[in-house]
């Protein structure tokens, strides 16, 4: 049984949905992300999580209870924020400690407590420091330590490294993975960085206007997104709609106007109902020649811009079907407006919604 | 351009000696040995300082004026900090038009509001003189609370509240613990400022005169109708030494945009 | 946050504004409509046609618009000056137009008393130089109110035009000069628009300020009444709360026309549209 479960939740401000059914499950242990463009509801689902926010309708059950009405103070989380939100009058420790002391734990056991979390997170000796006086690394620190000090029943982040510098964000994503699996916490991770989020979740959702599009391992999502919308946000950029649809011979076929594509019926690529084909810039190829490769698509082209992107060039490719744009690694690029044949490897072909 | 400049520094300067000029020679003749107010001095005595703490009414209507501007800040601050918050942290119907009646008591003419609370205050809802002169200056401090601590609210970040909230404190507990105290110097400066608004209050203190009651500014405005002797200037020196302190103390709490902002 | 939450705590002030505040207005402006017991606009009429009350009102604009204008010709180039400065002297200066604006209005009219007045410092001096023979009959005049006046408002302006100035762009200037223009045209084409909606706050704080203010022209003034000594000569000496009314709903009218007026042309004039 999940740990978490959001049964058709709606959340809405001034009659404006921003979550409507909205349903999750979270699995103990994991961590998982909500991952999506600004406004598409992960920091809403989010806060709902926490209990800053409560919901119109639906219900919020943690490890069996009924948390729709718990009020924030009484769920026991733990929420990292995209400010940090230090307390600015109070030291390192006294940061660290607030929630102990909140829950009437004496001293010796607090001290001990906070050191021993100060120590995880690796700030020992700057317990008496003042949150203006850390970096931003450090701050962020101190507030996984103060989440996490009450042994919290979930960790929850909000976008918690867009304030860092790309190094740092490295870094610490690295460091909050380690700490989850040392500690083996349920996490939720809201952000809006695609690399951080594939990088150290278990799972990750995909969200998009209030719905989860998509909740997946990483590696399932990058390879076989199942809508556009998924497509789009992890990097295929050339998308071919079809008109019509058939199986033949164990392989799919599509076509839209005078064009036949085929495409391989693999359970990741070909989503059922699919009659969309995503494909990305690094899985075309641009050729002069007239190949009769079997495993390939074919479409005639020219080349419309010619960009040089370090290891490779990067075409637009100007066709009937719309522009193309291929990556490809090559000694003397070609030219624009040269008359190239494109090729769609069949097994690249990922039917999308 | 670098003649402009001079001629520039020049204008400036004679503006801040017709605005500091006056003061300063109020606080010369405030040490005139001679009953008769003269610039410059005729000598040196502290006669007249010694001379407010003979006149009587000057002592009891100081203490009015303090007891006034003291007690009526504490109701303001407990009506407007609660306001204050309210108006900065939370998005709601209505909020624009709560901010202006908060702030109006800045915008209606003084004379105006005085002589309106004498006639319903005083008369009407039959309040004692003491009574009505402090609900007066509580509304006069009201707005200036309000927008102090409003302005020092707006620096605050509220996800420190609800990071308190996530660690288990209740909404009371959270404010105490960790609203207030970030908001410390921004309190104390609403109230030092408000303390100078309602101290030299004469609009309202005007109309709120009764037998034995009145302010130190308006006992001070009908002494000059009578007497000529440098007892005023002398006050006006302590009154200055006063302002010139609490100023200062508000400069290093807010800095100087405490009193800019308007 | 509930809604319950909320009216808790706006209640309490909101509560105390109407009941000390927002009704003795209200009534006050409806209790001259109603004289006697049934609806009239008889004390308009008395005030609109009586020559003295008409000559009260128009000394009162007078000296408010003169106030103004000398304000904003003082205030203007000195708070360009200022808003040029480096940050210690900047605050110092600002510091220096602040304290004034804090002291008790009472001690500042009252230093004007013993500058302006029969025997004061600048008939002494005068006299002294030989410039004149017989004393100069200033206090007690509207000149001398209008002195104290400016006095009172002149760091209000000051304070609002340093606020709107130090955020003017510095390349502006450079970026108009090197189109061209002369250092006088920049400031003309450039500063002066772009101060605009500082010039129109600090002018209805002065306008209004000069409009309402009592201290001063009580002790200044003399005999010479303005707006605000009206409405208390009729409400304590007089005793004709009637009239005092009419006069307190004429400054509310008054002041809030003045506001609307500029307001519109500070919508009119700003350069950001």
């Amino acid at each position: 049984m999940a740990l978490l479960t959001l049964e058709n939740v709606s959340v809405a401000y001034d009659n404006q949905y921003i979550l409507q059914n909205f349903n999750l499950n979270i699995e103990k242990g994991q961590l998982i992300s909500l991952l999506g463009p600004s406004g598409c509801g992960k920091t809403t689902t989010l806060r709902l999580i926490a209990g800053f926010l409560e919901a119109k309708d639906g219900k919020f059950l943690f490890d069996g209870k009924d948390y729709t009405r718990v009020p924030v103070n009484r769920r026991n989380f733990g929420f990292v924020f995209q400010s940090y939100a230090l307390f600015p009058h109070l030291s390192v420790f006294d940061n660290v400690a607030f929630g102990l002391r909140l829950r009437k734990v004496n001293e010796t056991e607090v001290k001990k407590r906070v050191m021993d979390i100060l120590d995880v997170v690796s700030l020992n000796g700057f317990e008496k420091r003042h949150p203006k006086e850390l970096s931003g690394g450090q701050r962020q620190r101190v507030a996984i330590a103060r989440a996490l000090v009450i042994q919290p029943d979930l960790l929850l982040f909000d976008e918690p490294l867009s304030n860092l510098d790309a190094n740092l964000r490295i870094n610490m994503r690295v460091e909050i993975r380690r700490i989850q699996q040392e500690l083996g916490i349920t996490t939720v991770y809201v952000s809006h960085d695609q690399e951080e989020c594939f990088s150290i979740s278990d799972q990750v959702a995909i969200m998009n206007k209030g719905v989860i599009e998509q909740l997946d391992d990483p590696a399932t999502i990058f390879k076989y997104p199942k809508t556009e919308f998924i497509a789009r946000f992890i990097g295929f950029t050339n998308f071919i709609t079809f008109a019509e649809r058939t199986n033949q011979n164990g392989e799919i076929s599509l076509r839209v106007g005078d064009h036949a594509f085929l495409a391989a019926n693999h359970p990741g690529t070909a989503n059922p109902s699919g009659k969309k084909c995503a494909l990305r810039p690094d899985d075309l190829m641009v050729t002069t020649e007239e190949t009769q490769d079997q495993a390939m698509n074919r479409l005639r082209g020219s080349v419309k811009v010619s960009t040089f992107l370090g290891r490779s060039y990067q075409y637009v490719v100007e066709t009937d079907l719309g522009d193309f744009t291929v990556n490809q690694e090559m000694e003397t690029p070609y030219r624009s407006g040269q008359k190239v044949n494109l090729l769609f490897p069949k097994d690249k072909m990922v039917l999308v919604d | 351009m670098q003649e402009k400049n001079r001629g520039l520094a020049l204008f400036t300067l004679l503006v801040f000696l017709f605005l500091l000029g006056p003061l300063i020679i109020i606080s010369f003749t405030s040490f005139e040995p001679g009953t008769v107010l003269k610039f410059p001095p005729e000598g040196f005595s502290w006669r007249w300082y010694e001379n407010i703490f003979k006149v009587e009414m000057f002592m009891t209507t100081f203490k009015t004026s303090m007891f006034v501007s003291l007690i009526g800040n504490l109701l303001a601050l407990i009506l407007g900090i609660p306001a204050a918050y309210a108006l900065s942290r939370f998005q709601f119907k209505g909020k624009a038009a709560l901010n202006a009646i908060f702030i109006s008591p800045v915008l209606i003419p003084g004379i105006v509001m005085g002589f309106a609370m004498l006639k319903y205050v005083i008369v009407v809802y039959d309040l004692p003189i003491y009574a009505g002169l402090l609900v007066g200056h509580t509304v006069v401090m009201l707005p200036f609370i309000i927008r102090v601590v409003a302005s020092s609210l707006s620096n605050f970040d509220f996800a420190v509240e609800e990071a308190a909230l996530s660690l288990g404190a209740g909404r009371l507990g959270t404010f105490f613990k960790v609203v207030l105290p970030n908001i410390r110097s921004g309190i104390i400066a609403a109230i030092l400022i408000a303390f100078l608004e309602s101290f030299n209050n004469v609009d309202i203190s005007v109309f709120m005169t009764g037998p034995g009651v009145s302010t130190l500014p308006i006992q001070m405005l009908t002494y000059v109708e009578n007497n000529f002797d440098p007892t005023i200037a002398a006050i006006s020196v302590l009154l200055m030494i006063v302002t010139a302190i609490l100023m200062f103390i508000i400069e290093r709490l807010m800095g100087l945009s405490a009193f800019t902002k308007r | 946050m509930k809604k319950k939450g909320l009216y808790l705590l706006l209640l309490p002030g909101v509560l105390f504004l109407t009941l000390f505040m927002i009704i003795p207005i209200v009534m006050t402006i409806a209790s001259t409509f109603f004289h006697e017991g049934s609806f009239t606009v008889e004390g308009y009429l008395k005030f609109l046609t009586d020559p003295y009350f008409i000559k009260i009102l128009l000394t009162t604009l007078q000296v408010s618009l003169v106030t103004t204008i000398v304000c904003i010709l003082l205030g203007f180039p000195a708070a360009y000056y200022i808003s040029k400065l480096g940050a210690r002297k900047k605050g110092i200066l600002l510091a220096l137009a602040i304290f004034p604006l804090l002291t008790s209005s009472v001690v500042r009219s009252f230093s004007w008393m013993i500058i302006l007045g029969k025997k004061g410092l600048l008939n002494s001096s005068l006299i002294s130089i030989g410039l004149i023979e017989k004393p100069l009959e200033i206090l007690y005049t509207p000149t001398a109110m209008m002195i104290g006046l400016i006095h009172l408002f002149l760091p209000l302006i000051i304070i609002t035009l340093v606020g709107v100035m130090e955020n003017i762009d510095p390349d502006l200037i450079k970026a108009a000069e090197s189109l061209g223009a002369s250092k006088f045209t920049a400031f003309r084409k450039v500063i002066v628009p772009l101060s605009v909606p500082g010039l129109i706050i600090g002018s209805i704080l002065v306008f209004v300020g000069s409009l309402t203010a009592y201290t001063t022209p009580a002790l200044l003034g003399g005999k010479q009444r303005v707006i605000s000594t009206f409405l208390y000569q009729n409400a304590i000496t007089l005793n004709d709360w009637y009239m005092a009314s009419v006069i307190a709903t004429i400054m509310i009218v008054i002041t809030f026309v003045v506001i609307f007026l500029m307001n519109k042309l500070a919508t009119k004039l700003n350069p950001k549209g």
